[in-house]
């Protein structure tokens, strides 16, 4: 008599013989090739979902994640008044502190300028000399005022070290 | 890898990073609040060389290992699990990097994350990574396994160069090339500069201190994976008898 296993191991039942006689038919093994291939397509179609979101809602639509001032001036009427993230240098001596943020001064590469001015919080990096991006729209198609709500600084690649100690001398140079 | 580098490999990685975080923390200076941002410039101590090892180093071992287990001439095991192992290691530094990219950010842009060419390409690259672990779940057979990860692994590499780039060939709020500049040249001031390298060669050795770790486990794990089998058929066989 045979007494039937309720373990099983790699995919296939273990049948163990009672007595003398010896159950030695081959394991029918599962079609473990078939379920491989179709876990690998799985894996593949879930992942080019997850890239194809990340490509279309986040690269492809910020390859160029900002607008220079030049070019936002130079295109003026195909941007209007849509929102744009704008980019420029804060221009020294512009910067007003406001009750709902700040206004001031951005310069464009060909001296071309454009008055800004922002609700919210600046970063803690936001000062006069500095590339930033204002993210908003120009009041009018006509207007070179931009309005926003958020600022980015933008940082460079330079590392300068500050040097507290040194004075400035009075003809302008550090000792 | 000889048994003195071996010997050599975890003093010389925490003597590196312990150098690092000394360096970083006490003795450079602060930068200015104009490049640098204070102190703020101490994360470049961190992310950049995490950075470094996440795509180049380690998807680079990746990658190489990958193409020596395609070509039949060095077709090994070792190079299976070294692809495998170094893989697993990246995504742990990918993540890293992400994730100090946005500590440093948030004070320095005024958001913990942007949408900009440089980031989202990273974030692709997790993906891809941890998709390569998932796709070496997904198969049963080893030969398999390895030669679909070994196409994969090279695949996926190509985006690395489209991250690298993606700071000069679009505009980006990301900053450019700190040290890996077309120009070669690095405004990075005196100590800083030097504590960067040392940061670079730490987090490299850390680096190979944990694939080595990761590898000898695969290769343990391997071992009880054969002699469970080996264990199983003797057992069927003594049924048998």
């Amino acid at each position: 008599m045979l007494r039937r296993s309720t373990e099983s191991h790699s995919g296939g039942e273990v049948v163990v013989a009672e007595g003398d006689r010896v159950d030695m038919t081959p394991v029918v093994l599962a079609p473990r090739k078939r379920s491989s291939n179709f876990r690998t397509i799985a894996v593949l179609v879930v992942l080019a979902g997850a890239v194809g979101l990340l490509l279309s809602q986040g690269l492809f639509k910020n390859l160029n994640y900002f607008v220079t001032v030049d070019e936002a001036l130079a295109q003026k009427h195909h941007y209007g008044t849509t929102t744009l993230r704008l980019e420029g240098v804060v221009q020294k001596g512009t910067i007003t502190r406001t009750a709902t943020g700040a206004s001031f001064v951005i310069d464009g590469s060909k001296s071309q300028r454009v008055s800004v001015s922002v609700s919210g919080t600046p970063p803690q990096l936001f000062q006069a000399n500095i590339p930033v991006v204002v993210v908003g729209h120009f009041i009018s198609a006509t207007s070179l005022h931009f309005t926003g709500n958020q600022i980015l600084v933008k940082h460079s690649a330079n590392y300068i070290a500050s040097h507290p100690n040194r004075v400035k001398a009075k003809n302008g140079s550090v000792r | 890898m000889n048994k003195v580098t071996q010997r050599l490999l975890g003093p010389l990685t925490l003597l590196s990073l312990v150098g690092t975080v000394f360096l970083g923390l006490w003795v450079t200076p602060k930068a200015t609040m104009h490049d640098g941002g204070g102190d703020l410039v101490r994360m470049l101590y961190v992310h950049p060389a995490l950075a470094w090892v996440a795509l180049y180093v380690s998807f680079g071992t990746t990658t190489i290992a990958s193409a020596l287990y395609l070509w039949k001439r060095t077709r090994s095991a070792t190079m299976d699990r070294v692809a495998y192992c170094a893989m697993e290691v990246s995504v742990l530094f990918i993540a890293l990097t992400l994730v100090t990219g946005s500590i440093w950010g948030r004070p320095t842009w005024g958001v913990w994350w942007a949408w900009d060419a440089r980031l989202t390409s990273t974030a692709i690259l997790l993906v891809l990574a941890l998709g390569y672990l998932a796709l070496r779940r997904a198969n049963d057979d080893p030969e398999t396994r390895a030669r679909r990860s070994a196409v994969y692994g090279i695949l996926v590499a190509l985006n690395v160069p489209i991250i690298h780039f993606a700071v000069t060939w679009w505009k980006s709020l990301h900053q450019n090339a700190t040290v890996l500049t077309v120009s070669g040249k690095v405004s990075v001031h005196g100590s800083m500069l030097w504590t960067l390298l040392l940061s670079f060669i730490a987090f490299t050795l850390w680096y190979f201190w944990l694939l080595r770790a990761r590898y000898r486990l695969e290769v343990r794990s391997d071992d009880a994976r054969q002699s469970h089998l080996a264990a199983a058929v003797a057992e069927r066989q003594r049924e048998g008898a």
